[in-house]
């Protein structure tokens, strides 16, 4: 029985090695911790969030979260009017994303929605619309 | 199988029918993760009981053991071990949608493909499904050792 365990688990590092060689697989990484106020891609996916695109209305355009709203901070009244109507139809999470990890967008308007929506729960999401795409 | 027993044929057609069931559901669910083990890990850590990093070892690696196990019930030599491996594994699977039933997650359930993720689980499809496998297995893992006994006994007298 040993031996066809070992035979087995030859198979299968022959076959991890093949994903990593081949670049089927990225190495897996060393993730960071989230930050005091942020939310990973399959904790939003999973609870069922009012995703909103800080990422500018170009970007928008090209590609973003089916049903995500727009968010344009120099429209602030506008966009927060649009927002708070669909969070009072149906309460949920409001997870706020921008281009990746390395914009700041996100966290920004999450702070600001925090003061003008103080019941809502309210994320940037990491990783950004990079997570998304991945 | 000629001057066989029909009631033992049958049986080994049974056995061997619960081995190709298994073993291509098995391949059949590895070969979409194993194209797409990013979406695989997204899937993994949806279930909320590993780490992100370990989702990604675990989208990683466990495709490919299944591909291993799912051939491996076919091939002689790592046919009972194959049979283990995959009997624990879907023990892991009920244990883990289970779980997840319980806690009431809207999950992908990243078994056959890994962009299920539009539309909630039906979870209890999805343990039904498995039992039926788990059995399977069971069922296939005694006839060998019940098989290999037989064979033992006849080798000593």
């Amino acid at each position: 029985m040993l031996r066809e365990f070992c035979i087995i688990l030859l198979l299968t590092v022959i076959g991890v090695a093949y994903s990593l060689v081949s670049g089927l697989s990225p190495l897996p990484r060393a993730v960071t911790a989230l930050e005091a106020g942020e939310i990973c891609l399959a904790d939003a996916q999973a609870i069922g969030v009012i995703w909103v695109d800080a990422g500018g209305i170009k970007k928008i355009e090209e590609t973003h979260i089916p049903d995500a709203l727009f968010f344009d901070e120099d429209d602030w009244d506008t966009r927060l009017f649009e927002l708070m109507n669909t969070w009072l139809i149906e309460p949920r999470p409001i997870v706020i994303y921008c281009e990746s990890e390395g914009c700041d967008t996100s966290k920004r308007i999450a702070k600001r929605l925090r003061q003008s929506l103080p019941e809502a729960e309210i994320y940037s999401l990491k990783g950004g619309r990079g997570a998304w795409q991945e | 199988m000629a001057g066989v027993n029909p009631e033992v044929r049958s049986m080994a057609y049974l056995v061997l029918l619960g081995r190709l069931i298994v073993s291509v559901a098995f391949i059949l669910a590895a070969l979409p993760k194993i194209q797409d083990p990013a979406a695989f890990a997204i899937s993994v850590e949806g279930y909320r009981v590993v780490t992100a990093n370990l989702a990604m070892w675990i989208a990683l690696v466990l495709p490919w053991l299944e591909l291993a196990t799912g051939f491996g019930l076919l091939i002689p030599q790592i046919r009972r071990g194959s049979n283990l491996i995959i009997a624990l594994l879907l023990i892991v699977f009920i244990a883990l949608h289970a779980s997840a039933w319980a806690r009431g997650l809207d999950i992908n359930c990243g078994c056959f493909n890994a962009h299920e993720s539009e539309k909630t689980p039906d979870y209890l499809w999805l343990i039904l499904r498995n039992i039926g496998l788990l059995t399977a297995c069971i069922f296939v893992l005694i006839r060998d050792w019940q098989h290999r006994v037989r064979r033992e006994d006849t080798s000593t007298s």
